[in-house]
Order: structure tokens, then sequence, then C-alpha cells
């Protein structure tokens, strides 16, 4: 730390550094705190933790409730993501490319789940699913999904497409390409780093998501996050604590990922 | 230019093409409406009409036999207003956001300073613990909090209260809890756009105020603050209305005993089936962040017209 530049923070420097340590002492307290009591070989969740042992991990990897709800939670994450790719690319290529009227409209509806409250946007497709009788959860909760991930796709896409520079695309056409040609082969090369973040964030979204999932979901198709809430109220041993290690060591190799794929602070400012 | 050579190229390779069709595609804009056409439908079938539909459902009575009366009234939003359990549930909503927004206004300051101007090795890891809560699952996180605040003397904090000689605490299930778990969850939605706001600002203005005089504290209240004040606005605006309509915090930090908006809604709908007062509330959700919206457009639009601000 004493190697900082302390022209750029004054002479406040040193409280500075301080007060950011202990911030990310009290961001990172709820991750450790779950990873050490995953060990502790005791019957009950304790602090501080005694004795290390590993048959938490064997005891939830066993448990049907929780590995049926992971595989669930993959395959609803996967359903999303190809439906946000699928719907957002095109809309992010039209708003940015071509003008007409609306657009800006457009472009405030697309994005507007994110501000949205999405425990609101769940209790109305519930709503309508009641409405008009729609019963399959799987594919409620897939839609639902879809909605909240397309505008990560939207964002993350129009960000890319800003960075190319359209003449070689006009050039493309010009010499012949057909628009789908040339979508697939100049187009989505360059923009591919917005499609990877995009299909990140919206796996991610998808994967995390609890305000719409919490529904839509019903007694056969519950998704990961709902099955561990339900377990904290049921379940008191370290288990769940070696179930919250697992998704913390899930989130720490994606973050690991992204920084090395685009750098964490640009994906996450666009 | 695009559309021009769209044209040439339609004309040349796809000559089975009906003359309408190649005359609609031409017209400016059409290829365009066609690419946004399928996200605008389904979000319109699927968010626009079922939030207007339930919103009108919120005009709707529930009959005490459990029928649905479609004459319209205000009763759901006159009960939610007059019961004084309900009052209690939407001031504690108000309360919660208001102290999350605030706590993590001042714990997020710090850090996006030094994400910005601090050591690049020491911003690089900084940037990384800012954004990892962001990737865990809500529900892990408020479950460890769950740990770290339980109010018998296994828990963390009463642990650490315990070896200073102090506590024990009871902050389980009381509206510290939820705010603790909350500031936790938001915090990058704070820091994030602060952190934007303060790399925007021009180091000369502030080298500009200590040349004239003032001391690096006045500096920052005079030059530094104010200028990061859109980055303040837009983390608030977020972290006021996400706190206000959340549930997994207040559910599991609250329990039965500081109930929010939230997880009265849940309560309503899911346990006691009355669809139109669950409406309600969900309406009035949205009222709040619609109001918080507004306030923050009319605090940087109006208050700080300065160009180049705009989110």
């Amino acid at each position: 730390m004493a190697g900082g530049t302390p022209s750029a923070l004054g002479p406040a420097a040193v409280p500075l550094y301080v007060a950011a340590g202990l911030v990310s002492a009290f961001l990172l307290a709820p991750l450790v705190v779950p990873v050490l009591i995953s060990f502790s070989d005791t019957e009950f969740v304790t602090w501080p933790p005694q004795g290390f042992t590993l048959r938490w991990y064997t005891k939830i990897l066993n448990e049907a409730e929780f590995t049926s709800s992971f595989r669930f939670s993959l395959l609803l994450g996967v359903l999303a993501t190809i439906g946000a790719l699928l719907l957002g690319t095109p809309a992010a290529i039209g708003l940015t490319r071509h003008k007409f009227p609306g657009s800006a409209l457009i472009q405030a509806l697309l994005l507007s789940p994110l501000i949205f409250p999405a425990l609101v946007t769940g209790i109305a497709l519930l709503r309508i699913a009641t409405a008009l009788g729609a019963q399959d959860s799987l594919v409620n909760l897939a839609l639902g999904h879809v909605l909240v991930t397309v505008p990560y796709v939207v964002r993350t896409v129009t960000a890319s497409l800003k960075l190319v520079d359209p003449s070689i695309e006009d050039a493309a056409r010009t010499l012949g390409a057909g628009r789908l040609k040339c979508f697939w082969l100049i187009t989505r090369p360059q923009i591919m780093p917005g499609l990877v973040a995009g299909a990140i964030f919206a796996f991610v979204t998808s994967f995390d998501n609890y305000p719409v999932s919490m529904w839509l979901a019903d007694a056969v198709n519950i998704p990961l996050p709902l099955m561990i809430f339900t377990l904290t109220g049921r379940f008191f041993d370290p288990g769940i604590a070696a179930i919250a290690s697992l998704m913390i060591l899930l989130s720490v190799t994606l973050i690991l990922v992204m920084e090395r794929l685009t750098g964490l602070k640009r994906a996450m400012s666009m | 230019m695009t559309d021009a050579t769209g044209t040439l190229q339609m004309a040349r390779t796809a000559p089975a093409t009906p003359a309408w069709l190649r005359a609609l595609i031409a017209r400016p804009g059409t290829v365009g409406v066609l690419l946004v056409a399928p996200a605008a439908i389904f979000l319109l079938a699927l968010f626009v009409l079922p939030v207007g539909n339930m919103i009108a459902y919120s005009f709707f009575r529930q009959t005490p036999t459990g029928e649905l009366d479609t004459t319209l009234t205000l009763a759901n939003y006159a009960r939610l207003g007059s019961i004084d359990l309900y009052r209690k549930v939407m001031v504690t909503t108000l309360r919660v956001s208001l102290f999350t927004t605030i706590g993590a206004m001042v714990l997020a300051y710090p850090v996006a300073l030094v994400m910005v101007r601090g050591h690049p090795m020491v911003s690089r890891l900084l940037a990384m613990v800012v954004i990892a809560p962001l990737l865990v699952n809500v529900v892990i996180r408020t479950y460890g909090w769950r740990i770290i605040l339980a109010n018998s003397d296994t828990g963390v904090l009463n642990w650490l209260l315990a070896a200073i000689g102090l506590g024990p605490a009871r902050v389980l299930y009381t509206e510290w809890a939820i705010v603790i778990g909350s500031v936790h969850v938001f915090l990058p939605l704070m820091a994030l756009p602060l952190a934007a706001a303060l790399g925007r600002i021009d180091p000369s203005v502030e080298e500009a105020g200590r040349t004239l005089g003032a001391s690096a504290w006045q500096a920052f209240c005079r030059v530094t603050l104010p200028l990061s004040v859109p980055g303040l606005a837009v983390g608030s605006t977020l972290v006021f209305s996400l706190t206000a309509s959340s549930f997994v915090a207040p559910a599991l930090l609250g329990g039965n005993f500081a109930k929010m908006l939230g997880t009265l809604v849940e309560e309503q709908i899911l346990s006691v089936f009355d669809w139109p007062f669950g409406a309600a509330i969900a309406t009035v959700l949205i009222g709040i962040v619609l109001a918080i919206n507004l306030l923050y457009v009319w605090l940087v639009e109006k208050r700080f017209p300065a160009p180049g601000q705009s989110r």
C-alpha cells in the first residue's frame, strides 16, 4: 500500500486506503465465513468453527433436492441465455445501425426491465400465466428469465457495435455479401466480446434470479436459489455452508474468467 | 448509404423477391424495425401488458367469500393506508431503503476514490472485491449475514463483541439486520457509478482549487464532492428502489419482526391468495420506484445542468 501515488489521493491517502480496506473486509466477510464454517466438524452452525471435516460436502452432493435444483437452474440459465441472445442481438443491431422513428422509445422499452422492480415483474407474469391457464412452470420460468436477461444482451452488444466501424460492413455489402452473410462473416467476429459478455451476464442473472422465479416455480421445477432459501429454514447443520462455498467458488471462477477475457471494470461499466 | 447498397444487393442476388417486398425493404428504417420487432413484441406481450393488467387488478376487490368483484374501487389502497400494520410496513420499507442508501453512499465513497485514483494494483484488486459480491447469489450472501449476525453467542458478531468485553447484541430479525445485508448487496451499484463520475473529473480542476489556496479538505468539499453528485444520484436511485422492492434480505434477516412491502406482497399473494390487495401493494412499489427515478431526473437535470453529465 505504501507504493501508492500520494499525489492522486492527496494527504488523505492513508486514511482512504484504511477505509477502503475496512469496506473490503465488510464486503468479503459474509463470503468468507460460510466457507470457514463448511469445514466445521460440528452438528450445528457455530462460530468459531471446530475441527476439520469434508463430510458436509459429501452430504450435500448426495442431497437429491440440491443436485436436481442445480441441474434445473443450469437448464434454465442456458434457455434464458439463448433466448436473450436471439432477441437481443438483432434488436441491438437495429437500434445502432438503422434509423427509424420511435427507436429511442423502443430502446427505453428494451432496457426497462433493468430498473423495474423484478418482484413486480414476477407478480405480473404470474397473474397473466394464471389468467391464461399457462401451467408449465419450465416455459413460464424460461420466458420470465428471457425477459429480465434481454436488457443485458442489448446493452453489451450495443456497446460492442459502437466500437465497430460500420464502413467495413458497408464495404462487404457493396462487394455483394447479403445481410446475413455480412453479419456472420463481418459483424459477428467483431462484436464477439459483447456477445460473450452478454451471454455471461444473461446466464448469471438467470442462474441467480430469485424475485421472478419465486412466483413462477412450482413443486417440481425449483430453481437453485429458491431451493437454498428453503433449505436454510430446514437444515441447521454446516451443509448449507458447504452449498454456499460451492456457489462462491463458482462465482470466483467466473470473476477470474471475466477479468481475463475483458477486464472486469470495463465489463461492468458498459 | 447502407440502404442504398442494400437495394443494389437485393436487386442483384434475389431476383425472385416480389417488387413490393423489395420496395418495402428499400424504405429507410424498415430493416431496423424488422430487427427490433421480435424483442419489442416480446416485451410488450410479457412485460407491458402483464404489468398493466396487474395494475388494473389492484382496483378490483376480493369479497370475503373469495370471489372477484370487478367494480372499480380504491378499497385496496385505502386498506393499505388505514390499517396500522400495513402503514408500519410501508414506513419500515421507506426507512430501511433510506438508511441503506445513506450507508451505501458512506461506504462506497472511499472505495470509489481509491478505485479511481489509488495505486493501479490496489485499484484492480479493489474493483474485484467490489464486483465479486454482485456475482454471488443473494440468498448465499444473506445466509452469510445470518451466521454473522446470529443472536446467540455462536454468532460471529457476538463472538467479536465478547472478545472485546461487549455485547451480546441482538441484530438479527431487526431493521438493522436488513440495512446491513442490503448495504452489502447493493454497495457495488453505488460504488461503480460513483467511480465513473469521479473518473470523469478533470484533475486540473482540483489542482486549480489547491493552487488558489484551498486545503485538501476544502478542495474535496467544494470541487470533488459537487462534481461527483451525478454518480451519487445514479447510485442512490438504484440502491433505494432495489432495497424498497427486495424480498430475500427482509425475509431472511428481518423475519416476522421487521416486515417490508416485498415480504408483505409475497404473503398476501402466495399465502392469503388476496390477488387484488397484492396487486395494490405491487403498484405502490412501482410508485415508489417511479417517484425515486423522477426525483433523480429533477435533481440531475434541473439542479446540475452541466453539459456531458448524461448517464
